[in-house]
């Protein structure tokens, strides 16, 4: 066992766990910082496959800056611990839902498993757009900086309008009626 | 690793994110979730580009994250403003259009 794999399946075990954290816990508190805990394993694993800038940008983005917004709204919403699970609607329902889970997780690991011919070492063709990436080390923020100004200037750009439209969202909703 | 076991960790992700969206009943966990789902579908990207060598997964990874969060902005200033009205964010009683 090398290295790279005990690190692959601790980080694998701990954020499946912190997943199942954010979908079982009844406090929602809770919940939040399951899933801050879950984006910075995912960092990790980001780093793991040497995307380093990807890795960085998600703390900064994910854990950083949207969990934060997502713990303002949840400890000012204070939504009461213990309502749910006491008066569910369908009672099967948690039932079905995992019963559905289980077929979703298995549909894809046999589409894992047994269709593949992943990856077979075929550079992306001609449609790729990042063509113009000099240099070999995918990760570093050169190369990736690179990618993004070259080949996807334009999505870069739609990006700020989408903002806009977003801030612009936030504020409709947030103005006294 | 060989790139089956990421997208194994990243489906095992979704399907508990999409589990989430199903179950709970607290509108921000069930926002949380599809955030799960999100990001599982961000560490598939970063495992193609690594293993396909292409930069495009990395672009998407970027992508994903500005919408993710554009999406979280604009639903969470939605769940304030509805609680404002009902004070109560339970998504089984929004089933009235009247609000």
């Amino acid at each position: 066992m090398t290295a790279v794999q005990i690190s692959f399946f601790v980080l694998a075990v701990a954020s499946t766990a912190s997943a199942i954290g954010v979908i079982a816990f009844r406090n929602a508190v809770y919940s939040a910082l399951s899933l801050i805990l879950t984006f910075l394993f995912l960092a990790l694993f980001y780093l793991q496959l040497g995307a380093m800038f990807i890795a960085v940008v998600q703390i900064l983005i994910y854990a950083g800056a949207i969990m934060v917004l997502f713990l303002f709204v949840v400890t000012m919403l204070a939504p009461s611990q213990t309502s749910e699970g006491v008066n569910d609607r369908i009672p099967w329902q948690r039932f079905v839902g995992i019963v559905l889970a289980l077929v979703l997780v298995g549909a894809l690991s046999y589409l894992l498993f047994f269709n593949g011919n992943l990856a077979t070492g075929v550079v992306a063709q001609g449609g790729s757009l990042s063509q113009a990436v000099a240099n070999p080390q995918l990760g570093n923020v050169e190369a990736f900086g690179q990618a993004l100004f070259h080949g996807f200037l334009f999505p870069f750009e739609v990006t700020s309008l989408l903002i806009v439209v977003a801030i612009l969202g936030a504020l409709v909703f947030g103005r006294r009626a | 690793m060989p790139l089956p076991a990421y997208l194994t960790v990243s489906a095992i992700m979704f399907t508990i994110g999409a589990l989430g969206v199903l179950i709970r009943r607290n509108p921000l966990i069930i926002f949380m979730s599809i955030e799960l789902m999100l990001n599982a579908v961000n560490l598939s990207f970063v495992a193609f580009s690594t293993f396909l060598d292409s930069a495009d997964g990395q672009m998407f990874v970027f992508l994903v994250l500005t919408v993710a969060a554009a999406e979280v902005v604009v639903g969470l200033a939605l769940i304030v403003s509805i609680f404002r009205t009902r004070r109560n964010i339970d998504v089984d009683d929004m089933n009235v259009l009247r609000g």
